[in-house]
């Protein structure tokens, strides 16, 4: 009797013992065995890529321009929280500021580690060869883009386009490496992707490929490459894009920064609030500080144009949807007292952007002479690609490429002056004259927009030029830059941001930096 | 639990009681006069003696003496020699607190300290019920040599942060290892401090290498109360505590406020902001102070009753608390029921069995607030004066002008809620069977099982409404935690050779379950978060993990003539979260009890004198389970229409499959000495632990993801020397005195970090610049920045220029000089570890008062504080200066190295001008008990009734500017020192009352 019990009780404790399994099955993720079998997979996949660059840290905020302040369409307050915009815009951009930097180098890289995901992975899926194809050349198409910003920004960066190893630390290749594999991306993108995604269109497509190769060839023609022959290619990408018609200028050059995925766009990221992804450059973000809401939001006062570049506007409707020149200041009976933007009532004494208040509704929601209210997070798409873009692209390239300005040219450039409220450019412009007019016209057209004016001025390394019609009542630029060729000349490369350049020992920081 | 494992071991050593004519009867007890079971009773000058009975009763023959003289001891207890008078005696036996013959816990069974060869020391539940503790981990500050106890969060409920002898992991948890009666890793959030019976820490690597992976941080073995034989006892106590910020930050009022944003626009080159009218209508009206309108001073409470007794077959202890500590802010609160209960059933003369069950009832309310600029608590501190709370209409005002862009710091801690509640049931059975004389076979098995709900509600008036996210959510875990330890223990003594052996299996394993729903966008919140189906937008996720581990260990204690001690152990770990499953940890210490030599039996200044040392490797499991396998996670959905959700799937980091264990090598050596007779001990060990294959969670470049993989990248080393001095000066029959002083010095060094020089650290929270770095020679808790140099002057004007700056400018150490602030100046400018920390316990009774205190520092640090960084506005969301140090800025004719607003100046967060010398010294507590007499007492049936008032964190001396120098972002290692909005610990004044019956 005792025996059995203790038997039993012995047996028990000793019921599980030498039978423990160390094997690990994580059921709650996927991994790569159980992964890229089926076109949903793919689906998911090509999707993240899209994230990389959707979320807050890369570009949903104005930090996705910090590096484009050198700009004359952009410029920040002298003081508050700052410091990394006003850096950039004295001219005197550092690696490690505020952080504010790292959007701009984590959202592609992480785009291009996704995409690189996609196109080892994509051939492996259980689907028909188009499928497959549709979503691999959004990968490349995405690692292409992602590319671009890169070495618009950073000059030389490694050219990774496979999975590496974990402790993998490339060198950075050549500027003409990495274009190399963005034409080559993008060829292919043009070759897997369809013309058009029904329903979805915030991907990408086989236009969306064909603008992006035009401003790449454009660009390639410019600064630091200046391989002019890409003119003629970059005339006949836009053409194409012109050609297929699939795209019509909005007519009210206000509305397409009240609707998402209108007529005019080609390529832009979505977003949504209640999901998680708030867009967050239009609203408090270019509101001025000094202007509060009737719901007591106050501006957030990032960013607004230089003085000199909103006097230097043509006068035009585009204009005026562009710029915000009466503050609206709420007083004690809350009621807003209008001031103009010189006032020395307002706080900056700049005018600011009307066409990133309001959003998709959502953002600022004012009338004349009141503010309802204001919030720093719209659903408004980011638009990186609209159709005047490749007007614009057409006009320059086919006039650079044909070494005088065609009547093809004067349409394009034509196009997008009439919508704007202008008349048509002079005739007969010289080829020099006419490009500065595009490139003029590229300014106003996508004033604030994505560093599109930033990266006109390194590609044609307009610095001396912006420079000299800089106010003095901006923020002060430390004239041994101002003054110095050599060092201004740095100033068309932004430093790569500190920590990076710590991960990676051997790589040299730009100089200047 | 140690009295039971002494009258075990008694049992077997039993002697004879012989019967002859004269016989004495007695009684021995302790000092509340309950009965001693098992206290050895001895004739003097004679081979007699016995053992109490259960009733703490002894009857003893004593031969023909007339007066003789009994001797009583009992472990843990003052011997003391009684001359008998008469038939029969009772003897009140005085506990002793410095004994070097106690029993201690040594983990997988127990051993007199007098033969331990490890360093440890131990916490008995007299030091833990005098102070009124929420967590069981504030037992630990000041009253142990080598353990460093930091409150470095006031939030209700928060955990403390322990480390034993230095920071090992990077990347791991540095906390102890807890071990609650067998069960390894329980958690001591569990555990009420009114329930310990004991807490043994085992320091060094001989007394844990038993512990193996898990042992690198230390152990502490807690060990819960049992019931004892003997009538019911039933004990009550209760305590009160009010609580408050003892501190508050020097800001600016409306007035000082609004001058201080005209000044900085002007000096901008802006218009003013305010004009004269409204600042004279701010300085007669006064503004908002708004840390006063965050903060509260609440109300602590905590009760306690507990129910204890048995006889020789069963003895249970029965316990309840209660403790509802509400936040030091508002809308916060911690509250926890704990149940327990102990029972001890001897189920023959060869086999007991021990169950002990709890059952926890935690519930917190926002206390998770991560200690973030974007806290209330830091948002109060960069909040605009002239703004007030609420509107006319009596609504919240959200934001405010000037000042922080955040949400107002009242509405956002008003209108969050963040609600968590857990039932936790843990169960432990103890099967100990005697199988022969010397062998026993203990079987040790618990189950833990907890259920935990997560609620959230984030409605419109709060910073995620404001941005259009306000949501309500609820999260539901189930975790399971399975342990069976099996272990064979021999005892055999062959002439002066005595030998334990003890043989252990073991296997563990835990699973995790969890899912969250999430409702955005509600179309109404009157349900508040029990209706998330109201959300416009439904997300949902769940997640998964389990792991095992499977051991095996060994171990041999001999002596010989209990003079020379030896201990060797190996114990084997089998762990699912690596390839290569098992990993081996030995261990040997040896101890010389020189007191026991011939030479020294005539010396009158050493009643014990010990000498030992140890070698030991351990373990720290810094891998995560499935970190070997690459991870593809379910992000956040796409949009590509902007409404309709698309799956994503990013691929996480690679990851690097050949990941170990950290291993920490440590050599130990240790004096233990007593003086005369025990009314004077002290302790000094000096150690050197080196912690190899560190593991570290490298963020992988942007290109290959950015996201975080481990990686076994060098070493860490920690040397020391830890001392325990305890005494007692007076002790005489009115007045005692007795004091404790621990001190500890430890030195922390990077060794190595797998080819490279440093690796700058992301920073914890939002703050958008690094502080931190690993760098090899330098300690962990490096801070990393621009060396401030204060301003520049008038006189260095052309200089300035050079830089492009002007006088009142901020001025840095230029390392390179290339006349520009770069990346290349920056350099190490601080360090967050502590080089020396210490603790001084005094308890002076007189009659029937205790008058105990306890103070508790640390020096040799800094703490980079970025609440006072962004007070000067200018930096993340804080757009102007609220600290009373911008009204003495910069200005041509009074030059402070306060920099002056301009639009030249840098203000680089990561600078040495946020750094602060940390160094501290508190009264951690100082109390007045008074033990109602007996005479009093006995006539209302009252055993015992005490009441006292205490007060905690009374004073602080510190040169240290900010809230509190014991608080810290203190996430890991590295970023230790780091401080960015946490809540401060309280002040509390306290009072009580401990009732027996």
């Amino acid at each position: 009797m005792k025996l059995r019990y203790i038997t039993f009780l012995l047996g028990l404790t000793l019921a599980g013992a030498g039978c423990q399994k160390l094997t690990e099955d994580p059921k709650g993720s996927l991994t790569p065995g159980t992964y890229f079998k089926t076109a949903s997979d793919l689906d998911a996949a090509v999707a993240s890529i899209y994230l990389q660059l959707a979320v807050d840290a890369a570009y949903a905020n104005i930090s996705n321009s910090t590096p484009c302040f050198g700009s004359d369409d952009l410029t920040t307050d002298p003081g508050l929280n700052k410091l990394g915009f006003r850096l950039f815009d004295q001219l005197n951009g550092n690696s490690d500021a505020d952080g504010r930097l790292n959007n701009v180098w984590q959202g592609p890289w992480t785009a291009i580690y996704q995409a690189n995901n996609v196109i080892a992975n994509y051939e492996k899926v259980d689907a028909a060869d188009d499928v497959k194809h549709a979503y691999a050349g959004q990968a490349f198409y995405l690692r292409a883009f992602s590319y671009y910003m890169l070495v618009r920004t950073f000059g030389p960066v490694p050219v990774i386009d496979k999975p590496l190893d974990v402790d993998a630390r490339p060198a950075r290749d050549s500027v003409s490496n990495v274009y190399n594999l963005i034409v080559s991306d993008l060829k292919t993108a043009i070759g897997f992707l369809p013309t058009s995604f029904p329903g979805a269109p915030g991907k990408a497509n086989q236009q969306a490929a064909k603008a992006l190769l035009a401003e790449v060839y454009l660009t390639m023609a410019g600064w630091p490459l200046k391989q002019t022959a890409n003119y003629a290619l970059a005339a006949e990408q836009s053409d194409a894009v012109i050609k297929s018609g699939q795209f019509t200028l909005v007519p009210d050059y206000a509305k397409v920064f009240t609707t998402n995925n209108n007529s005019e766009s080609i390529f832009s990221l979505q977003f949504n609030v209640a999901g998680g992804l708030p867009q967050r450059t239009f609203g408090s973000s270019c509101m001025p500080l000094d202007e509060v809401a009737l719901n007591g939001n106050s501006g957030w006062d990032d960013f607004y144009p230089e003085i000199n570049f909103y006097q230097a506007a043509p006068k035009c409707a585009r204009t005026d949807a562009t710029f915000y020149t009466t503050i609206k200041l709420l007083q004690p009976n809350r009621t807003f007292k209008l001031v103009p933007w010189s006032s020395t009532e307002t706080h900056a004494g700049h005018p600011y952007y009307k066409k990133f208040r309001s959003g998709v509704g959502d953002g600022i929601v004012e009338t004349d002479n009141s503010i309802i209210s204001a919030n720093p997070s719209t659903n408004k798409t980011l638009d990186i690609i609209r159709y005047p873009m490749v007007l614009l692209n057409y006009a320059e390239a086919s006039a650079m490429a044909a070494n005088a300005p065609t009547s093809e040219s004067y349409a394009a450039i034509n196009q997008v002056r009439r919508r704007a409220g202008l008349a048509d450019l002079t005739p007969g412009l010289a080829l020099n004259a006419f490009r500065d007019s595009v490139v003029q016209e590229r300014a106003y057209e996508f004033a604030g927009e994505f560093g599109i004016r930033w990266f006109d001025i390194v590609r044609l390394q307009l610095l001396p030029q912006i420079l000299a019609k800089r106010s003095n009542l901006e923020n002060p630029i430390n004239p041994a830059v101002a003054n110095n060729p050599a060092a201004l000349a740095q100033k068309y490369l932004t430093p790569i941001p500190t920590n990076e350049m710590l991960r990676n020992p051997q790589w040299q920081q730009n100089p200047g930096y | 639990m140690q009295r039971l494992v002494l009258m075990l071991v008694m049992a077997f050593v039993f002697l004879d009681v012989h019967a002859q004519q004269h016989t004495v009867k007695g009684t021995v007890t302790d000092e509340g006069n309950q009965p001693l079971p098992g206290a050895t009773v001895r004739v003097k000058a004679s081979t007699v003696s016995a053992i109490t009975d259960a009733s703490g009763n002894f009857q003893i023959n004593t031969g023909e003496q007339a007066s003789p003289v009994l001797i009583v001891s009992y472990i843990g207890y003052v011997e003391q020699e009684v001359t008998v008078n008469g038939a029969s005696v009772t003897v009140r036996l005085k506990t002793d607190a410095h004994s070097l013959n106690d029993v201690v816990v040594v983990g997988y069974g127990v051993q007199r300290k007098r033969d331990v060869t490890g360093a440890t020391s131990t916490v008995r539940s007299e030091e833990i019920v005098k102070r009124p503790l929420v967590r069981v981990e504030q037992a630990l500050q000041g009253t142990t040599s080598g353990v460093q106890v930091a409150s470095n969060n006031g939030q209700p409920g928060a955990g403390l942060s322990v480390r034993i002898r230095g920071v090992n992991s990077i990347t791991g948890s540095n906390e102890p290892l807890y071990v609650i009666d067998g069960y390894i890793g329980g958690s001591v959030e569990s555990l009420n401090p009114n329930d310990i019976e004991s807490m043994e820490i085992l320091k060094d690597a001989s007394a844990t290498a038993i512990y193996g992976s898990r042992g690198s941080n230390g152990v502490v073995l807690v060990t819960t109360k049992s019931g004892k034989e003997g009538k019911t006892r039933v004990d009550f106590s209760t305590w009160f505590s009010k609580a408050s910020v003892p501190k508050q930050l020097d800001l600016m009022n409306a007035y000082d406020f609004a001058r201080t944003v005209n000044t900085q626009f002007q000096l901008s080159g802006n218009p003013a902001a305010f004009t004269d009218a409204q600042l004279q209508e701010l300085q007669s009206k006064g503004g908002t102070n708004w840390q006063k309108e965050l903060q509260q001073s609440p109300w602590i409470q905590n009760y306690q009753l507990s129910v204890s007794g048995g006889n020789t077959g069963v003895r249970y202890m029965f316990s309840f608390n209660h403790l509802d500590q509400p936040g030091l802010i508002l809308n916060q609160y911690y509250k926890r029921t704990t149940l327990r209960s102990n029972v001890d059933v001897k189920l023959n003369d060869k086999m007991d069995l021990k169950v002990n069950v709890t059952a926890l009832f935690p519930q917190n309310r926002n206390t998770q607030y991560p200690g973030d600029l974007i806290d209330p608590f830091a948002q109060a501190t960069q909040w605009d004066p002239t703004s007030p709370v609420r509107n006319a209409d009596g609504k919240y005002i959200l934001s405010a002008q000037y000042g922080s862009i955040q949400i107002n710091p009242v509405a956002q801690a008003s209108n969050q809620q963040v609600d968590n509640s857990a039932t936790n049931l843990t169960g432990t059975g103890v099967f100990t069977w005697r199988i022969l004389p010397g062998l026993s076979f203990t079987s040790n098995n618990t189950y833990e099982i907890q259920w935990s709900l997560n609620q959230q509600l984030f409605g419109k008036e709060t910073s995620l409404g404001m941005s259009g996210r306000d949501f309500a959510s609820q999260g539901n875990t189930r975790y399971r935690s399975y342990q069976n330890s099996n272990f064979l223990t021999y005892r055999g003594d062959f002439g002066d050779h005595s030998l334990t052996l003890t043989a252990l299996y073991e296997q563990q394993n835990r699973r995790n379950i969890n899912s969250n729903a999430q409702g955005v966008n509600l179309i109404s919140y009157v349900n508040g978060y029990y209706n998330i189906g109201l959300g416009s937008t439904q997300l949902v996720s769940s997640g998964y993990w389990a792991d095992a581990l499977q051991s095996y260990m060994g171990r041999v204690n001999y002596a010989y003539k209990n003079k020379y001690l030896l201990t060797a152990a190996v114990r084997v770990d089998g762990s699912s979260h690596l390839l290569d499953k098992y990993s081996t940890f030995p261990s040997l210490a040896l101890g010389w009890n020189i007191a026991k030599e011939g030479f020294m039996q005539d010396n009158r200044i050493f009643s014990d004198l010990k000498l030992r040392a140890s070698f030991g490797v351990t373990g720290n499991q810094a891998v995560n389970p499935y970190a070997t396998i690459p991870q593809i996670s379910t992000g956040a959905p796409y949009y590509f229409d902007g409404s309709k959700p698309t799956v994503t799937t990013p691929l996480g980091s690679p990851v690097s499959t050949s990941l170990k264990w950290e291993r920490t090598e440590q050599y130990d050596a240790g004096l233990d000495a007593a003086f005369l007779k025990g009314r004077l001990t002290f302790t000094v060990d000096a150690y050197h632990k080196k912690i190899k294959d560190l593991l570290y969670y490298f963020q992988a470049p942007f290109y290959n993801s950015g996201a975080t993989y481990a990686r076994n990248i060098g070493s860490v080393e920690n040397k020391g020397l830890e001392f325990a001095l305890g005494g007692t000066p007076i002790s005489t029959k009115k007045l005692t005195w007795s004091s404790n002083l621990i001190a500890s010095i430890n030195r922390n060094k990077v060794v190595d970090l797998g080819g490279l020089d440093n690796i700058v650290v992301n920073n914890i929270g939002s703050p958008q610049s690094n502080v931190s770095i690993l760098k090899i020679g330098q300690p962990l808790g490096e801070f990393y920045g621009y060396k401030f140099l204060g301003t520049w002057k008038a006189k260095e004007a052309a200089e300035a220029a050079l830089f492009g700056m002007k006088p009142g400018d901020a001025k840095y150490v230029d390392v390179d000089g290339d006349k520009k602030y770069t990346a290349a100046d920056l350099q190490t400018i601080g360090n967050g570890t502590p080089k020396f920390t210490f603790g001084f316990i005094n308890d002076i009774k007189y009659d029937n008062f205790t008058l105990s205190f306890m103070l508790q520092g640390a020096t040799g640090y800094q703490i980079y504080s970025q609440t006072l960084a962004y007070v000067w506005g200018g930096l993340g969301d804080a757009r102007n200066a609220t600290t009373q140090d911008a009204l003495d800025i910069w200005t041509p004719t009074h030059e402070t190295d306060n920099p002056t607003f301009s639009k030249s100046s840098t203000n680089f967060i990561n600078s040495s001008r946020y750094v602060y010398n940390a160094s501290y010294m508190k009264l951690k507590n100082l109390s007045i008990s008074y033990h109602i007499p007996e005479s009093l007492l006995s006539k209302v049936k009252l055993r015992n009734l005490e009441v006292y008032v205490s007060g905690q964190n009374l004073f602080t001396v510190t040169s240290y500017p900010g809230y509190d120098p014991e608080i810290t972002n203190a996430t890991n290692a590295i970023t230790q020192g780091l401080e960015m909005g946490v809540i401060p610990n309280p002040r509390t004044y306290t009072f009580g009352l401990r009732a027996g019956f």
